[in-house]
């Protein structure tokens, strides 16, 4: 147990060092989240809302880290590969759940880049004040909303390893997302089933805890409380997936392949 | 082989040789799927900003999204084949640039016009959109109006990336400048006066604004020369990407950087 | 360093039992056709503990698909596979703990990290013990000459450092049995000669080691013994000795030659007693290679068919490895 801990932590430091060398991906990540951010102002200001635009901040934030995580997620195994690591990850002694994992929250925790620049970008052009009434609580709910957001990656990943264009679905799950997570838009004004799925996806609880915090209203601890029994679900799912995934690649010679 | 040749075989072999986009399995997570959320997705956050109706936002993203395939296709393409190292061969060929970049660039077109007419019919499905019917053939002049535009932009992007290593960013960069200057989302009068200034000279914008207008109930003579405008646009971008294809091919060559990357 | 010298255990370490691979292979984007192709047919081979054993075949031969199977990355079609006793299917995990894999080429390591961290990295993933780590690290360090530059990131490094620190990684949890998979691939000459000390020290300390090569007198200069591996079938085994002595001591005429045309080729095989006769691209000139039959001084014979080409050194020699693999792998 505390072995898997110790890989786990140190795939994500060697993740997170590795990822954030490239500035390019580091770019990337930050790129839409200031766009949506903006468009998001333009169109909040337009509109009969403006109290609303510390809100469209913060939801462009997590916009933006499920963004580089669901595209990073989708070709995280795809990216070991072309570095020629995969069969390497595989042959080693450790189960590969609990080497893909850290990758994947190495992926989510990239998006603090999109964090930061969002809110410094609201407050500096926009003029978006960035007051929160629970400083602690809204630090404190940073961490969990990443890994939740990351471990949901991790399912996404175990997913699409089967489908060799699995890279390109990354796009896919972007906008729906984002469309009923309620980050920029509250969930009631989706079709009543949109609510039940939200419930079970991160990005929804993590918002809401950091709004919650930032406001003052909300439960923000229950929220990141149901952000950790999320990140339990998904790891357990994950890894089962996982299992049987590589169970077949062995069988049908698919993990080497380009 | 002929000019024309070039164009047309070159284009098709590279198309499917290179990026395979044609098979659904990329196609429909790439330029389908997401291409029709990206219309709900503002839809509702039009709604929730209680700002402009449905109409407004699909028309507004769904013929910006013709500039989808023509950004990230032809970017793919070039990195594909220089990740391949077919792109110094492919240089080193006697065949025409014009012919083979433009080759490159119809299927593009092709592909876009069906990214806006995908995104554009389930946006009206899903939504309830309603529009008048005698709007219809107008809506669909500016989508292949703005395929056209967008596509002369990604030639002219693309011979911008024979000197950006990191293509995928400047696409990026790109096609956020097109959704956020050009009125898709947020109407022209509401953005920085520099911002719709800049917009003039842009794809999307005077399609996406004739549309509108057509749909608004004004006829295609009056929009005509908003159309006109848009195709101009493309025709000065296409003019201006070969011309720096040109240019930077030739330093390319000379600085030797198109093996490096 | 001669492999008489050096005690083999008598236990066979990696034994492979006719293993078979198949691959199903699927053409065409939109009427898809799958069709099977066998890449390993029955191959059989056993590794005595200590032993540096070569395994070398053309591209495309099923050298690394063997490999795979052996390090519990393919599961075989058929046959079976142990390492150290143990099933490579049914015990992956136990036969993970226990081998190094190494395999030729820039790829396999993380660009923009030092070569620390990745080598830190692979020692958790081999659950090296962590108050062992940084010693271990060190070792390794200074047995591959990589001491000094272990901070630098790898993208700066050159083919021949990845490959040694490659190896390094390889050898992190201290396996018993290793596997390298053309591990002097691409690597300059002076570099190549240092990774075959390297692996010829790993030996002398005790490892076993299944070597796959193109270069056959890497596979000479190293083996214990080899095996020939052609079409997926394993067409001959034994010490290079025995190899070379199973080419039909012929001898060889070697010509250099500036611009040979196809016919003259084919002149010169159509003599009585040649064998063989290939022509290999030097930078301005080709070298033709005729293999006759034993007992006939042919070096005339073919200059005679040569008539119309410049032709440059003459020389005739004894069989090497390499012409012996030649042999064994068009016949196959």
């Amino acid at each position: 147990m505390t072995r898997i801990a110790r890989v786990v932590l140190l795939g994500l430091v060697i993740h997170v060092k590795h990822l954030s060398r490239n500035a390019f991906d580091v770019m990337a990540t930050t790129i839409w989240p200031l766009v949506y951010a903006t468009l998001a102002y333009f169109m909040f200001r337009a509109g009969s809302e403006p109290e609303a635009l510390l809100l469209a901040s913060l939801g462009a934030t997590v916009m933006g880290i499920w963004s580089i995580t669901t595209v990073g997620a989708a070709d995280a195994i795809q990216r070991q590969r072309w570095a020629g690591v995969l069969e390497l990850l595989v042959a080693a002694p450790t189960p590969f759940w609990a080497v893909l994992l850290p990758i994947t929250i190495a992926t989510s925790t990239i998006g603090i880049y999109a964090l930061v620049s969002t809110l410094l970008w609201g407050r500096f052009l926009f003029g978006i004040p960035l007051h929160l009434e629970q400083p602690v609580i809204f630090a404190l709910s940073i961490p969990p909303t990443i890994v939740s957001i990351g471990l949901l990656g991790f399912v996404m990943a175990s997913v699409v390893v089967r489908f060799r264009a699995g890279w390109a679905v990354g796009n896919m799950f972007e906008y729906p997302v984002w469309l009923v997570t309620g980050l920029l838009i509250p969930v009631a004004l989706l079709p009543g089933w949109a609510e039940p799925v939200s419930w079970l996806l991160a990005p929804t609880w993590g918002m809401r805890a950091l709004s919650g915090a930032a406001f003052g209203d909300g439960t923000p601890l229950f929220d990141i409380a149901m952000c950790l029994v999320l990140s339990v679900a998904y790891t357990v799912i994950g890894a089962v997936l996982l299992g049987q995934f590589l169970q077949s690649a062995r069988r049908h010679a698919t993990l080497s392949l380009t | 082989m002929s000019a024309a040749r070039v164009a047309l075989v070159g284009g098709l072999i590279s198309f499917r040789g290179l990026f395979g986009w044609l098979h659904p399995a990329i196609f429909v997570p790439t330029l389908i799927v997401p291409p029709i959320f990206q219309v709900l997705f503002f839809a509702y956050l039009g709604r929730a900003a209680g700002l402009e109706s449905d109409t407004f936002y699909v028309i507004g993203n769904s013929i910006q999204l013709a500039a989808l395939p023509g950004l990230f296709a032809i970017s793919h393409a070039i990195n594909g084949e220089r990740k391949s190292q077919t792109l110094a061969p492919l240089l080193a060929s006697p065949a025409s640039r014009v012919a083979l970049f433009l080759g490159r660039s119809l299927p593009v077109m092709a592909i876009g016009l069906v990214v806006s007419g995908v995104s554009f019919t389930f946006g009206v499905l899903l939504l309830d959109v309603e529009l008048p019917a005698r709007a219809l053939p107008t809506v669909a002049i500016a989508m292949v109006a703005t395929a056209f535009s967008c596509t002369a932009l990604g030639v002219a992007h693309a011979a911008v990336g024979l000197r950006v290593r990191e293509m995928a960013v400047f696409s990026n960069l790109v096609f956020a400048v097109l959704l956020v200057f050009c009125g898709v989302n947020v109407p022209l009068d509401d953005l920085p006066g520099w911002m719709s200034t800049a917009a003039q000279g842009l794809p999307v914008t005077h399609a996406v604004e004739a549309a509108r207008d057509v749909v608004a109930g004004a006829s295609f003579a009056s929009v005509a020369d908003l159309l006109v405008t848009e195709l101009a646009i493309g025709v000065a971008y296409l003019v201006a990407g070969l011309a720096l294809l040109r240019l930077f091919e030739r330093d390319a060559r000379r600085s030797a950087t198109i093996e490096l990357f | 360093m001669s492999w008489e010298s050096r005690r083999l255990g008598p236990v066979n370490v990696v034994e492979a039992v006719d293993l078979h691979r198949t691959y199903r292979v699927t053409t065409g984007a939109i009427r898809r056709r799958t069709h099977e192709v066998e890449a390993v047919k029955g191959v059989s081979f056993a590794i005595r503990e200590g032993e540096l054993f070569g395994l070398i075949g053309p591209n495309g031969a099923g050298k690394t698909t063997t490999i795979k199977m052996l390090i519990t990355l393919l599961i075989p079609t058929s046959g079976s596979a142990s390492v150290l006793g143990h099933d490579v299917v049914k015990d992956a995990r136990w036969v993970r703990e226990r081998i190094g894999y190494v395999f030729g080429g820039e790829r396999g390591l993380y660009e923009r990290l030092s070569a620390l961290d990745n080598l830190r990295y692979f020692a958790e993933l081999y659950a090296v013990d962590h108050r062992r780590q940084r010693a271990r690290i060190d070792e390794l360090l200074d047995l591959v000459g990589l001491k000094g530059r272990e901070h630098e990131r790898v993208e700066g490094y050159s083919r021949g450092m990845r490959q040694r620190l490659h190896i390094a990684r390889g050898l992190l949890h201290d396996p018993p049995v290793l596997f390298l998979d053309e591990p002097t691939f691409g690597v300059d000459p002076v570099g190549a000669r240092e990774l075959r000390a390297l692996i010829a020290s790993l030996t002398e300390a005790g490892k076993t080691v299944l070597l796959t090569t193109h270069y056959m007198f890497e596979a000479d200069s190293l083996c214990d013994r080899i095996a020939v591996i052609a079409k997926g079938e394993i067409v001959a085994q034994g010490t290079p000795q025995e190899l070379k002595a199973g080419v039909d001591a012929g001898s060889v005429v070697e010509v250099e030659v500036f611009g040979i045309d196809q016919l003259s080729v084919e002149r010169v095989l159509a003599l009585e007693g040649v064998r063989a006769a290939v022509v290999e691209e030097h930078e301005q000139k080709q070298l033709l290679i005729v293999q006759t039959a034993p007992g006939l001084e042919l070096t005339h014979a073919i200059l005679s068919q040569l008539n119309g080409t410049s032709v440059g050194r003459v020389s005739s020699r004894e069989p090497t490895l390499e012409d012996a693999y030649v042999q064994l792998v068009t016949a196959a």
